[in-house]
């Protein structure tokens, strides 16, 4: 039992980054109705810079960068919308492309060597399983985020801006919301979320240059296992899918772990459960 | 001085100057080069390695031109990125002998592009000098061995290699990490085949993804079975680095071995201070602890303004030195035949890296244990162990 248990909580930390990466789709597809796949590229950018940079200087910096990369994603979206392009999947493609380039850029700039930073020492022992801090640092910060998340679109006028333009842009527009300059807004959170997920990668275990698209798979997987209709499903759904690949590593043979996100994904897909909530009127 | 006479001086100079070089530029730069390829991973996956394979044979290829080239003919190598994709790795093939013309090609970047490359060369005529350790890239099976020859030690001496060591020292529980790949799945077949006549046994074996976030499961796994070492059959930095931190942290405290592939600068950056001890196979030690030849190469991409990363640089330059010596060892006209029959021939090669190239009729392996050396972490470095 104290086996299983270990799992579960390795799990449990594995999760939140699912989750953390998952926030930000989750974000734009109940607000924009759209995905963005540049997210796990944004967390790739954030984690070299950082690595190169290295402490407090170099996690700003490394956000600095996501910000910025994810600008360029918001600029892309507003020009589409002015080009009068409406058509969601044309966003998503363009994020597509733009995480592509990012790989590529940071394949050109760092090379091919391992970003990875020592973090924390110290281990705790909790009734008998032993607990590096950097684990639930992120859960800790999945949580404050979502946190923050929540109270941001259910707490404030933005968030009733934000939800406003998702449930019926045109109206919102009438009522004099400035529906795409408040969606681009959550192209640039998806960049600061996912660079904060980068960071926290970065002190975990280390990526390289090819994790961008990845991560934002799992990312993707976690965000519609539990309906991608609010952020909160978005984490709990990243969770889900850490404690099912730590449990598969453990018990099973391991064969089958890397394809849960991806399983997830074709699962969802194929039972017509993504977005059910949003397109029959569900207000988030 | 005046003017005038400064002008008809500097004149004459470059008059003298551009008949100098009328005279002299025809013994070397006018003789048309012996064209090579190199098919490598220079992006994707493993354009870990194909990076710095890519730098290492421009700056060889300086240096051993500046030394005469191929009997006074310059050698002209005409790089492809196969973007580690086998099906590029075929066009790769197709388009370094119909278009550029070369006579031998270094690579494929990995061992499944290998494989995939391997029927395209044997059908255009020109041999595969492959940096790969793969053990199914010269097998006997393979209808197109005769033009595949290995420029690097097969996986099949690293890991006996590894797993002797780990047996002497008393370790018979044996528990395998590796990547969920044909590199990886190697590590686990071998370890269990030379298992029984080294007296050992793989008690658990535990595979990631090149891009997993948290190994801490897979350490775990290897823990509950007891194991009395590890064997990481891993060449992606960021994902030894995290088995490391994560065996640490798990209390998996046995002693760590690492395969040749995570002999990289990347690698001993980013597993941190728990790595004290831990002990990594190595191709050569270009970055740490070089040998003469390592030194001059070492040297030769610091000149050009290359950090050296490890094995890579030294595989990549064993296939361009192979080419030339076996084209150097050609009396008639200089083909794709003429330059596989002539690397069956080649043994005795020095090249940057240690050991020697051999190669014969019946065994295409061309490096072998002496191109070995075993190192052990040590202060932020891979310190050869003596």
């Amino acid at each position: 039992m104290l086996l299983f248990t270990e799992y579960v909580i390795r799990g449990l930390f594995l999760g939140a980054m699912y989750g953390l990466l998952a926030l930000p789709m989750s974000l734009a597809f109940v607000t924009v109705g759209t995905i963005d796949f540049a997210v796990g590229a944004y967390a790739l950018l954030a984690a070299a810079i950082g690595a190169t940079v290295g402490g407090t200087l170099g996690a700003v910096l490394g956000l600095a960068g996501a910000l910025a990369a994810s600008l360029v994603m918001a600029a892309v979206f507003v020009l589409l919308k002015r080009a009068g392009h409406h058509d969601t999947i044309m966003i998503a493609l363009s994020s597509f492309g733009l995480a592509v380039a990012i790989g590529s850029i940071v394949l050109a700039s760092w090379g091919s060597t391992a970003f990875v930073r020592q973090g924390l020492d110290a281990v705790w022992t909790v009734g008998g399983i032993r607990i590096n801090p950097q684990g639930p640092i992120n859960l800790a910060v999945g949580l404050a985020l979502l946190a923050g998340l929540t109270a941001l679109l259910f707490g404030t006028g933005l968030g009733r801006m934000l939800r406003a333009s998702a449930v019926n842009a045109q109206g919102a527009e009438l009522a004099g919301i400035p529906v795409v300059a408040v969606q681009a807004l959550i192209f640039a959170a998806g960049g600061l979320l996912g660079g904060i997920a980068g960071l926290l990668i970065l002190y975990s275990s280390g990526l390289d240059f090819t994790a961008g698209l990845s991560l934002t798979l799992s990312g993707f997987a976690a965000s519609i296992v539990f309906g991608v209709s609010n952020p909160a499903r978005g984490f709990l759904g990243g969770l889900a899918i850490g404690v099912a690949e730590a449990l598969s590593a453990g018990y099973g043979s391991g064969a089958m772990t890397a394809l849960i996100p991806q399983f997830v994904v074709l699962l969802t897909l194929g039972l017509g459960m993504l977005g059910a909530g949003r397109y029959t009127g569900y207000r988030p | 001085m005046t003017s005038n006479q400064t002008t008809s001086v500097t004149r004459r100079l470059a008059i003298g100057a551009c008949l100098g070089l009328t005279l002299a530029w025809p013994s070397f730069a006018q003789v048309a080069p012996l064209k090579i390829g190199a098919l490598l991973s220079m992006s994707g996956p493993a354009a870990v390695f194909g990076i710095p394979e890519r730098d290492a044979i421009t700056v060889a290829l300086e240096d051993l031109n500046s030394q005469g080239g191929v009997n006074g003919r310059p050698v002209q190598v005409i790089f492809y990125d196969d973007r580690t994709d086998a099906a590029e790795a075929g066009r790769g093939v197709n388009q370094l002998v119909s278009r550029d013309q070369v006579v031998a090609i270094i690579g494929a970047g990995t061992g499944g592009n290998v494989l995939a490359a391997g029927p395209i060369a044997m059908r255009l005529k020109v041999p595969l000098l492959a940096p790969v350790g793969t053990i199914a890239a010269t097998d006997k099976k393979n209808a197109f061995l005769p033009w595949v020859f290995r420029v690097a030690p097969s996986d099949a001496v690293n890991i006996r290699t590894i797993l002797t060591d780990a047996a002497k020292d008393g370790n018979k529980r044996i528990g395998v990490f590796y990547q969920e790949d044909a590199y990886g799945k190697t590590g686990v077949d071998v370890a269990e085949q030379l298992a029984q006549s080294l007296g050992i046994q793989v008690v658990g074996s535990a595979p990631a993804p090149y891009t997993a976030t948290d190994l801490t499961a897979q350490a775990i796994k290897l823990r509950e079975a007891n194991a009395q070492a590890i064997f990481m059959q891993v060449s992606v930095a960021s994902l030894g680095a995290g088995f490391v931190k994560a065996a640490r942290q798990v209390g998996l405290n046995v002693p760590i071995y690492g395969s040749s592939g995570l002999a990289q600068k990347s690698f001993v950056d980013g597993v941190g201070a728990g790595a004290e001890g831990l002990r990594v196979l190595s191709i050569g030690n270009l970055v740490y602890d070089p040998s003469p030849g390592e030194k001059k190469l070492s040297d030769l991409l610091r000149a050009a303004g290359k950090v050296p990363q490890g094995w890579g640089e030294l595989v990549g330059t064993n296939g361009l030195v192979a080419a030339i010596a076996a084209a150097k060892s050609i009396k008639g006209e200089i083909t794709g035949q003429s330059m596989r029959d002539a690397m069956e021939n080649l043994c005795g090669l020095e090249a940057y890296a240690r050991g020697k190239g051999c190669w014969t009729k019946d065994d295409h392996d061309g490096w072998r244990e002496d191109a070995l050396v075993f190192t052990e972490i040590a202060n932020g470095r891979l310190r050869t162990r003596k």
